[in-house]
């Protein structure tokens, strides 16, 4: 829930705001604007860091992709493999943020923000061992 | 010691000997009609060449031609055209037998009864006229009776020696079948023909009976006076229409223009395609291996450069040995699972002598293939050739890696491992400060 939301949210960010001022109609620019400031205001900065990797892997997979269908999709074990470790460590970099939200702590009282992300970076590591070792 | 170079002397005395690629002993089964000094000089050109005879009357049992089912002859020579009946050793269905234990046959034939080498004769694809039905020519204008015929041979012939002058012919001639492994020897001249009678006052009647029989008139250069097959064992058998062809009169007689007859070298150089002396060529060696490699493998991949190498060798039997032989040019290799996936020639290799070499790329299809030389040309010896070798997919370690087709993906997964680096690196640096903050916070 929280990973998808705030992804959206922070979509904005990396195209120019002063551009969607000028083509968006005003109620929807006031909106985005609004939501912007409210992410930028709320958010920790360590939540921001995960919003950042987590767009940085959507648009390494996305581009992936797009190669796979214009391109080629030979040799498709490394596509598999290139395109699965952008998937793989977007969903557990969006678990690690699930769990180390403050505003979840209801859910993972439990879970300290270093267990999970002790979590995160053994699932990463394991994740990259399977990654290159289907790519060659 | 001593004993091997006995054996190996004995060798050598026994390979000087030997003429044919076979073997040299022969049997001559003679009718006792015929007088064996009559034919001395076709014998004394055979026994200077190193054959061994052994004379034998077509009534006499012995000396047997097989004896515990071990053929004891290399050639058998069969001149007795007129005797019904031969021993039970030389039946049809014996010499049949002969060649299969791959000794070769001269047979002659008669003109005048119908005998059992006559029916053997159609067993071979020949067909024979009515007995009692000798070729009779008028031409060239000669003294000798219009049964003896001078007959011009083959301009170039496999077999025959180049330039030889005209032979004299007495006997039956006989037709082809369009049978593949006959070889034709010698053929009648054109206005030649076969018929009962020599004298011309029943012309017409002959005419009359071909037309009614159907089959048309015995004549003309298509009729075969002697003919050469070769069976599939190799072996060959040569059926002659007349045997006073090999006989000294006919030797020593003067054709019409006063030059001496051809038939003292016809008889040898049809005996030794006969004894398989000339024309006998054999495959010494086979072998595979791929492109820059010597040995052959277990198996090809697909699409594997491979060299075929064959070596080839002719029979000399001026030096009775084995020489390599690189006079083939139309030679064939197929690359064959079921249909030849490959049909490519196979060309002898300059400067090698007796070898043959192809390189050709292994088809894009995994099976098992095998390598076919399959070499049929009238006259030669058959060469035959088969190797079979399985052709497999490449295993999975034998495709090719990291293709410049697939940068993006190498990219993509070693930014998302750079990337998780930086996090983690930026989360632990991160993390004290944070910490400490959260610790005072609680605090």
């Amino acid at each position: 829930m929280a990973p998808k939301s705030t992804a959206a949210a922070k979509q904005p960010t990396t195209s120019t705001p002063s551009a969607l001022h000028e083509t968006s109609p005003a109620a929807a620019g006031n909106a985005v604007q609004s939501l912007l400031k409210a992410y930028n205001e709320t958010t920790s900065p360590r939540l921001k860091l995960i919003d950042a990797f987590l767009v940085f892997l959507m648009i390494a997979g996305v581009l992936q992709f797009v190669y796979c269908v214009l391109v080629t999709n030979f040799p498709f074990n490394a596509f598999l493999a290139g395109f699965g470790s952008c998937v793989g460590q977007f969903v557990l970099t969006a678990s690690l943020r699930s769990q180390v939200n403050p505003a979840n702590r209801n859910e993972f009282k439990d879970v300290s923000p270093e267990r999970a992300f002790a979590d995160f970076a053994l699932g990463s590591v394991v994740l990259h061992f399977f990654v290159y070792n289907f790519l060659g | 010691m001593f004993f091997k170079r006995v054996v190996a002397l004995l060798g050598l005395v026994l390979a000087a000997c030997a003429r044919s690629s076979t073997g040299d002993s022969v049997l001559v089964v003679l009718d006792s009609s015929l007088d064996k000094e009559a034919y001395s000089v076709f014998w004394d050109g055979l026994v200077d060449k190193g054959y061994s005879l052994t004379f034998r009357s077509h009534k006499d049992a012995r000396p047997a031609v097989v004896e515990d089912e071990v053929a004891q002859f290399n050639h058998v020579v069969v001149f007795a055209p007129d005797s019904k009946n031969l021993p039970q050793d030389l039946t049809p269905q014996s010499l049949v037998a002969l060649l299969d234990k791959g000794t070769n046959l001269l047979l002659a034939l008669s003109s005048k009864k119908q005998t059992t080498i006559n029916t053997l004769a159609s067993e071979f694809s020949l067909v024979l006229p009515p007995p009692g039905t000798p070729l009779i020519s008028h031409f060239p204008a000669r003294d000798t009776p219009a049964t003896v015929v001078p007959v011009p041979p083959p301009h170039a012939h496999p077999v025959l020696t180049a330039g030889l002058p005209p032979v004299w012919f007495s006997g039956v001639p006989f037709a082809y079948t369009p049978n593949p492994l006959l070889l034709p020897l010698l053929n009648a001249p054109a206005e030649a023909f076969a018929a009962d009678t020599t004298s011309d006052a029943g012309a017409d009647a002959v005419v009359e009976a071909a037309d009614r029989a159907g089959e048309g008139l015995w004549a003309g250069s298509s009729l075969a006076l002697a003919a050469g097959f070769q069976a599939t064992t190799g072996a060959r058998a040569t059926f002659v229409g007349g045997v006073e062809m090999f006989s000294n009169e006919f030797a020593q007689k003067e054709l019409p223009q006063g030059k001496l007859s051809g038939n003292k070298q016809f008889a040898q150089d049809v005996a030794s395609w006969s004894f398989q002396e000339s024309n006998a060529l054999r495959i010494d060696k086979v072998k595979h291996h791929r492109v820059n490699e010597t040995e052959p493998r277990e198996t090809y991949t697909i699409n594997d450069n491979v060299v075929f190498t064959m070596h080839v060798s002719k029979f000399n039997s001026n030096k009775d040995t084995w020489e390599p032989y690189s006079g083939i040019q139309d030679m064939q290799l197929e690359f064959t699972m079921l249909d030849p996936h490959i049909r490519t020639a196979l060309s002898p290799v300059p400067g090698q002598p007796g070898e043959y070499s192809v390189t050709f790329r292994v088809p894009d299809r995994h099976g098992v293939f095998k390598f076919i030389v399959d070499h049929k040309r009238k006259g030669w010896t058959h060469l035959q050739s088969t190797t079979v070798v399985p052709v497999v997919p490449p295993q999975h370690d034998e495709y090719p890696r990291f293709l410049s087709a697939a940068w993006p993906y190498y990219i993509g997964a070693m930014s998302t491992s750079v990337g998780f680096v930086l996090f983690s690196a930026l989360w632990l640096a991160g993390d004290d400060r944070e910490g400490k903050k959260k610790g005072i916070k609680t605090e």
